[in-house]
């Protein structure tokens, strides 16, 4: 309950710090301490020091795997916010109220790494969407951006519905908005699994419009425009934080209905995830700018993040937890010196090999990172998903067009690193480029190895 | 048949046939007026179930507020139906299709579902609905999510702030 009161809190202090002062650095740095107290105020629940307790009636449960969750989370915030804070600055003119909704989408997240009924799921979905809608239409001087906006909201909008007439059927079907993961499942005389068909039907939509809310195929359509349409540096936060909660969401929900939804459910999943990695990484092949590149690659590796649903084991929400980390700290980190470029056309990244060779180690780093070559944290990361699978009994082919398609992404992520290093050119900085910008990339890379030298940095939090 | 029966086959009847001529309708308008004969024919099943307070929710919020902003968008946006985009052909099967799959996947439910068929719905009575039982769920039970949904209202508030702001 700790994250949940803070972060709510610390939105709220955010809009008063808009009064309070004009100076966008000090409202920057302000939100960087809330950061730091929801990280003290999540950790002190962890390790059971101290929480505010609130009798939820069983509404949200709060379990290590959410609340380690939550911690990597906020980290991966403080960590956005201090290398783009200077972009969230010159964003629009709200500086404050931006951050308020940051704080907002954070108390979203921290509700849907706890809850335990259908009912608080939506409300934090709806928490972490609704202030989403709004970043993606800060730019209000660029058509793109408001085009952005409100084709993100009409759709989103519409997978809510789809999400409430799901509710409503496994509400009509068990009359509770409890999960039941716990529930031993009756086995009729035939052997077949005795499960109301409103309840499957009702997991079923369920299921459709969470995958429209991580982005996977075939419901990813409005994922690139929209993350190319927003501002650049709400692109980093919605593709990282946003689309990792939705993830622990989405496994959350059906790590008790596997065995309700039958082996169907398992082919139906294995057809999206290849549909997903698929679309994901051919269409990023073709892409001219990075940014639209990035977003393909975001469903890419949302393809990855289902194999966890897949097998949906312990090794799985450690997988989980794991490729969260990876994935966010190294986009992160690209979206950071992207937008700093001009442009974000791979031109724009032509020589700054040279020009400026700590932040091109550093994002060289994120790139082999999100490619999944070993000694970064992305291999790890990869191996367990795959690991999780095969231990689960999973197919070999699937294994197989899982490792292709991560070949294939090889291919564009380093057409960036070819751009840095191998091409000619000034690249297009548009900013100026501080040292301390340069000195936490480079913190950033070094810490996306040590992920990769010693992943249990972050599994042993699970434990310990 | 009796007349809570009677009402409610009416009812039914009412909700599908508007719902169909919200679709159909060529003139926007006229789809929002249809949609206002819905929303009353479903507070009129809610009065059903004994839920009056949902049904007058449901009328003030729905068919009052919304509806009359719903009426004024359309009315300043001036479409008609030269305006309106055209959808290829194979756009439209595929809806039809994929429209129609669910709706056989919905029905088959329904006759499928043999443990919802002995239940019914408590018609005229039961107490479920009414507005001091609503209150105290509201505050004991749910008191939660009552509670967290003031973050829901808060963040959408910002951001009508905003996007409205120059």
């Amino acid at each position: 309950m700790n994250a949940i009161i803070f972060s709510a809190l610390a939105g709220v202090v955010m809009m008063y710090s808009g009064i309070i002062t004009s100076k966008k650095t000090v409202i920057k740095y302000i939100a960087a301490i809330a950061l730091v107290v929801l990280i003290a105020a999540n950790l002190l629940q962890v390790y059971g020091i101290w929480q505010i307790s609130v009798d939820t009636r069983d509404m949200l449960s709060f379990e290590k795997f959410g609340l380690v969750f939550n911690t990597l989370a906020f980290t991966a915030t403080l960590i956005y916010v201090l290398l783009s804070g200077k972009e969230i600055e010159n964003a629009g003119v709200n500086v404050a109220e931006y951050f308020a909704l940051i704080f907002f989408v954070l108390c979203g997240v921290s509700i849907l790494s706890s809850f335990n009924g259908l009912l608080m799921m939506f409300l934090g979905i709806e928490i972490l969407t609704i202030p989403l809608y709004i970043l993606t239409a800060s730019d209000k001087r660029n058509l793109r951006s408001n085009e952005a906006s409100l084709k993100y909201f009409l759709m989103g909008s519409f997978s809510t519905g789809i999400m409430l007439m799901g509710i409503a059927l496994v509400y009509g079907a068990t009359g509770s908005f409890a999960l039941h993961t716990n529930a031993p499942v009756a086995l009729s005389a035939t052997g077949g699994i005795k499960a109301s068909f409103l309840e499957v039907a009702g997991m079923i939509l369920m299921f459709v419009s969470m995958a429209f809310k991580v982005s996977a195929a075939p419901f990813h359509f409005w994922t690139p425009d929209v993350y190319d349409g927003a501002p650049g540096v709400f692109t980093s936060f919605m593709a990282t934080v946003v689309k990792a909660a939705g993830f622990i969401a989405f496994i959350r929900l059906f790590e008790g209905h596997t065995a309700i939804l039958g082996p169907t459910w398992k082919i139906l999943l294995a057809f999206v995830i290849v549909a997903t990695l698929l679309i994901g990484n051919v269409t990023a092949v073709f892409q001219q700018s990075v940014k639209r590149m990035l977003s393909y690659s975001s469903i890419a590796q949302a393809g990855f993040m289902l194999f966890a649903l897949y097998s949906s084991n312990d090794m799985a929400k450690e997988g989980l937890l794991l490729y969260s980390v990876a994935y966010s700290l190294a986009t992160i980190g690209i979206f950071a010196v992207l937008i700093k470029l001009k442009d974000y056309a791979f031109d724009d990244f032509n020589g700054l090999g040279k020009t400026h060779p700590a932040l091109a180690f550093a994002t060289t780093v994120c790139l082999l990172s999100l490619a999944g070559i070993p000694l970064t944290g992305g291999f790890f990361a990869k191996y367990y998903m795959l690991a999780s699978m095969v231990k689960e009994g999973g197919p070999l082919w699937l294994l197989i067009v899982a490792v292709l398609f991560a070949a294939v992404s090889v291919y564009y992520y380093f057409r960036v690193i070819q751009a840095m290093y191998f091409k000619e050119g000034t690249p297009s900085v548009q900013t100026e480029i501080t040292s301390g910008f340069k000195a936490g990339m480079v913190l950033l890379a070094i810490l996306i190895i040590l992920l990769g030298i010693a992943p249990s940095l972050v599994l042993n939090l699970f434990y310990f | 048949m009796s007349t809570i029966q009677i009402l409610f086959f009416f009812l039914t009847a009412l909700a599908l046939f508007s719902a169909i001529m919200v679709l159909v309708s060529k003139n926007p308008v006229h789809s929002v007026l249809w949609l206002i004969v819905v929303f009353f024919a479903i507070s009129g099943h809610y009065v059903l179930l004994n839920a009056q307070f949902l049904a007058i929710v449901n009328l003030i919020v729905y068919a009052g507020a919304i509806m009359v902003l719903f009426l004024f968008v359309i009315m300043l946006m001036n479409l008609n139906s030269e305006a309106e985009p055209r959808k290829h052909i194979w756009m439209k099967m595929a809806g039809v299709i994929s429209g129609g799959c669910f709706l056989m996947v919905l029905v088959s439910l329904v006759r499928q579902a043999t443990d919802m068929q002995q239940r019914t719905a408590l018609m005229g009575s039961g107490n479920v609905g009414l507005i001091k039982n609503l209150g105290k769920a509201l505050f004991s039970d749910y008191v939660v999510p009552f509670e967290i949904s003031s973050v829901l209202f808060l963040s959408a508030m910002v951001g009508a702030i905003v996007i409205g702001k120059k």
